[in-house]
């Protein structure tokens, strides 16, 4: 494989005694989407502003294109970032904001104006030009904030949470924008969000961060399917932790006893919330008895929650059907049973 | 925010000019103040010592400690007054006025704040003459003429122009900042008007109150021309004794005593005051 | 509830009128022709202003007023908007007493300040100078320059000027193509009440005049003598000047803050 277009080398960053990135060591290659995720403060934007020289490491080398960026101030890089905020200045009209960039490189006004127009017309922006940013809507903005960072044509794009703001249904049509000009372009992505859904939906690959460490890299499916640690399993997806100790087939476990394929020892298992069971009576197999709490209408189907005699939460999707057919009510015992094959062991 | 943790010489340019000036201008010519008056006054001249005459010759008059208590009182008195008679004008602006209207009321009484006293007070001096406006309209109604230049009553005149809208931004920005449910809850529960401003509005609106009360009281004792020109000049305050003492001669030592006075007055009661705003409620 | 409507805006009247009562007389007696005003009023004159503005002691005054302010307000405002952006980007130990240093002058009783500049300022020989009233005004004007830029900054998204760094921008490049056009209103506005500050400072500036008076210490030395209404025309002048100056920084301030 070629070289990484960035590395990050055992990259240390703490402010005064708060450590917020420790020992971070990633590569990400060139023309790739990726994301990095992880719940606020687990040290996700900093990794990017260290990237974009906003921040300076602690300690450890970052290199882009095989050259040390340590020191190098923000605008000696070549790192343009979409702001969670936008940050698009309020005193310029559309076009001046685009062309920032270039008439910061000494571009002569003709040619900034013409390759700002140029990406005007490629975000859907024609007529716009003279506006000012705060007579556009949120996906206009949005579209603005794309264009101003990629019109000096960069080898890489860094976002920050850019659709947080956004309404529901504007966040996906924005994803597709995003995703398909990616594509064109060839350049590389780095994608900071809390929200899977959306590191799911666009990622070639995803890096999970907790409290400053990165916990799992992969792809989606290798994620959602394998998470490799419990705060992984955790933060993504629709998981139920089952931990306890393993003797001849058998894991002990403060929810009750369940059979499993492993060996001997303590482990920790994961039951992905679609691939529970619901029942009243007691069936053979994996299954542990929990009282049910409440529904939710997610996307995909519908979550139950219930709750375990010893106070765990599960979850199990269900169908509207099924839903239907159990009538469940709060307080009420249920089963929960899997298929002890579908199960994915931690670590 | 900033990208390194080193002093670069953008960080210190903007820095520095505070520290510049008014270190120079500000802090060392009250610390010097300070120091001169230890100084000895010679053949009308000063010479740099470290004797404490000034101080001796000053705290031990009589006349400084009348212009004392006078310039306290007088002071406690406008912060009081003001306080007062602010107040339902304030909450008439927080809880009478739509947003847009007492915002433009607060705008206009910003403007007095910056424009001459001086001039204010001379056309006080004319307004209350004795045979000015005020006594010419009393007098149709058969009353006066009363003599009201000259006096605390003069004094006080020119203390409350001074004051008085600063007093009334203060509160009315504290008042108005009352969470309104508070007020319509406690109507609710059958607190009568009355009850619910002395149980509720006041003591959620203390901090503009006592902000207001303490400005108006360092404005009252820190001036000159409403005592100077309204009042009469005699007894004299804190502040006409310091120009008397400065501009007769070259007794400045004696007039920074009486300036650092003043200042360990302020001090202590803008301390406690803060205290009493700021601290725990009830 | 109507009748308390009704004694509110009484009560807000009276207060406003014994506010602005002396600011609207001054100019009403400038244009009455007694020499001592009551009422009834006399006939209308202009003959104040005449007296007033052909003497040529005020306007030398003037001319050391305009020069005074105008300085003052450059250096102030310079000084402040320098305060405001080391407060919103730098954090910095001792950043309390510094930020005490940039706002306390105000609290200061001005007979005091006018006392320890005298002093201080004779040691140095600037007494007796404009140079010396500049020096204590911009002391004076400073705060309320870095009050008003402060608040502005404090309504900018602090990622525009990384951003501005992001798209290739220096440190004093972002500052003048970012932070700059940002505060342009602030910094008009702060110009302006700066300006109205020394226009109308008249302790420290008699303390450390000397001859080179400005006006407020040419009024306060006419009225030490005897009553002259000449003082009223002059007054209504500086009354003028210095509500303009106010209300511009005012509109300045509001005008931008309605869109963003």
């Amino acid at each position: 494989m070629a070289e990484p277009l960035v590395q990050f080398r055992a990259v240390h960053k703490a402010f005064g005694t708060y450590v917020a990135v420790r020992a971070l060591d990633l590569d990400i290659h060139r023309g790739e989407f990726m994301a990095l995720m992880g719940p606020s403060g687990c040290g996700k934007t900093t990794t990017l502003r260290m990237l974009a020289g906003l921040e300076q490491p602690t300690s450890g080398t970052i290199t882009i294109e095989g050259k040390v960026m340590n020191g190098v101030p923000p605008h000696h890089r070549d790192t343009p970032l979409v702001w969670q905020s936008l940050a698009l200045f309020p005193f310029l009209n559309v076009v001046e904001n685009v062309e920032f960039g270039l008439r910061m490189r000494g571009i002569a006004t003709k040619a900034r104006r013409d390759r700002a127009m140029l990406w005007l017309d490629r975000m859907q922006l024609t007529g716009f030009e003279t506006r000012r940013i705060d007579q556009l809507s949120g996906g206009q903005r949005q579209r603005v904030a794309l264009a101003r960072s990629l019109v000096t044509e960069p080898q890489m794009l860094l976002l920050d949470e850019p659709l947080s703001a956004l309404d529901a249904h504007l966040v996906i049509r924005m994803q597709g924008v995003l995703t398909k000009l990616q594509k064109e372009l060839g350049i590389t992505f780095v994608y900071v969000t809390h929200s899977q859904s959306e590191a799911f939906a666009m990622a070639d690959r995803v890096v999970i961060m907790g409290h400053g460490e990165i916990e799992q890299i992969g792809t989606p499916q290798e994620i959602f399917r394998g998470p490799k640690t419990r705060f992984v399993a955790e933060f993504v997806g629709r998981n139920n932790i089952l931990s306890g100790s393993v003797t001849d087939g058998m894991m002990t476990t403060a929810q009750g006893i369940v059979p499993v394929l492993s060996c001997d020892g303590p482990m920790e298992i994961v039951v992905a919330a679609d691939r529970v069971a619901l029942s009243r009576d007691r069936p053979a197999g994996a299954a542990i008895r929990a009282a049910f709490l409440s529904e939710e209408f997610a996307g995909t189907g519908i979550i139950c929650y219930f709750e375990t005699p010893d106070g765990a939460e599960w979850k199990a999707q269900v169908t509207e059907a099924q839903l239907a057919d159990l009538q469940p009510e709060t307080g009420q015992d249920f089963w929960l049973s899997w298929d002890p094959a579908r199960v994915h062991v931690i670590g | 925010m900033s990208t390194s943790r080193k002093l670069d010489p953008y960080a210190i340019l903007w820095r520095i000019p505070l520290l510049v000036w008014q270190g120079l201008f500000f802090v060392v010519p009250l610390v010097f103040m300070a120091a001169m008056s230890f100084w000895l006054v010679k053949n009308y001249r000063m010479e740099p010592a470290f004797v404490f005459d000034n101080w001796a010759k000053m705290l031990g008059r009589g006349a400084f400690w009348d212009a004392y208590w006078l310039t306290l009182g007088r002071a406690a008195l406008a912060g009081l007054l003001a306080t007062v008679i602010a107040f339902p004008a304030s909450l008439f602006l927080s809880f009478g006025l739509g947003e847009s209207g007492r915002r433009f009321a607060l705008l206009c009484l910003i403007v007095p704040f910056f424009t001459s006293f001086l001039v204010r007070a001379y056309a006080w001096q004319v307004i209350l003459a004795e045979s000015g406006p005020v006594n010419a309209a009393l007098g149709v109604a058969g009353l006066g003429p009363f003599t009201m230049l000259n006096s605390g009553f003069g004094a006080m005149v020119g203390y409350l122009t001074l004051v008085l809208p600063l007093v009334v931004i203060f509160q009315t920005w504290s008042l108005a900042a009352i969470d309104r449910s508070l007020i319509e809850a406690a109507g609710n529960l059958g607190a009568a008007p009355l009850r619910v401003l002395v149980s509720v509005i006041i003591p959620a609106a203390k901090t503009g109150l006592v902000l207001g009360a303490v400005f108006a009281f360092i404005m009252t004792f820190g001036d000159f021309v409403s005592p100077f020109y309204l009042g009469g000049s005699k007894p004299p305050t804190l502040t006409i004794l310091i120009i008397d003492t400065t501009k007769s001669g070259q007794q400045w030592p004696r007039a920074a005593v009486v300036a650092l006075a003043m200042i360990a007055t302020l001090f202590a009661v803008a301390t406690a005051a803060l205290k009493a705003a700021y601290g725990r409620r009830g | 509830m109507k009748a308390r409507a009704a004694l509110g805006w009484v009560y807000l009247a009276a207060l406003f009128t014994f506010v602005f009562a002396p600011i609207g007389a001054s100019v009403v007696f400038s244009f009455n022709s007694d020499r001592f005003p009551t009422l009834p009023l006399g006939h209308f004159t202009t003959d104040w202003y005449a007296r007033a503005f052909s003497r040529p002691e005020v306007w030398e005054a003037i001319g050391n007023s305009l020069i005074v302010a105008g300085v003052t307000s450059v250096v102030a405002t310079f000084i402040g908007f320098a305060t405001a952006y080391t407060d919103f980007r730098y954090g910095f130990r001792f950043k309390q007493a510094y930020l005490a240093l940039a706002l306390l002058p105000p609290t200061l009783p001005l007979v005091i300040l006018g006392l320890a500049m005298l002093a201080w300022l004779s040691q140095i020989g600037l007494s007796g100078t404009l140079t010396g009233i500049i020096i204590a005004h911009v002391v004076l004007a400073t705060p309320f320059a870095m009050a008003i830029c402060r608040l502005r900054l404090s309504q900018m998204d602090p990622a525009l000027e990384a951003a501005a760094w992001n798209l290739g921008a220096g440190q004093w490049t972002a500052m003048r193509h970012v932070i700059l056009p940002f505060c342009a209103p602030a910094i008009v506005s702060a110009l302006c009440l700066t300006a109205a500050v020394s226009f109308d400072e008249f302790v420290v500036a008699w303390f450390v005049s000397g001859l080179n008076r400005t006006v407020p210490v040419m009024i306060l030395e006419i009225l030490q003598g005897n009553v002259d209404p000449q003082i009223n025309a002059i007054g209504t002048v500086v009354f003028l000047t210095s509500m303009s100056l106010v209300i511009a920084a005012q509109f300045m301030i509001f005008r931008r803050r309605r869109h963003g």
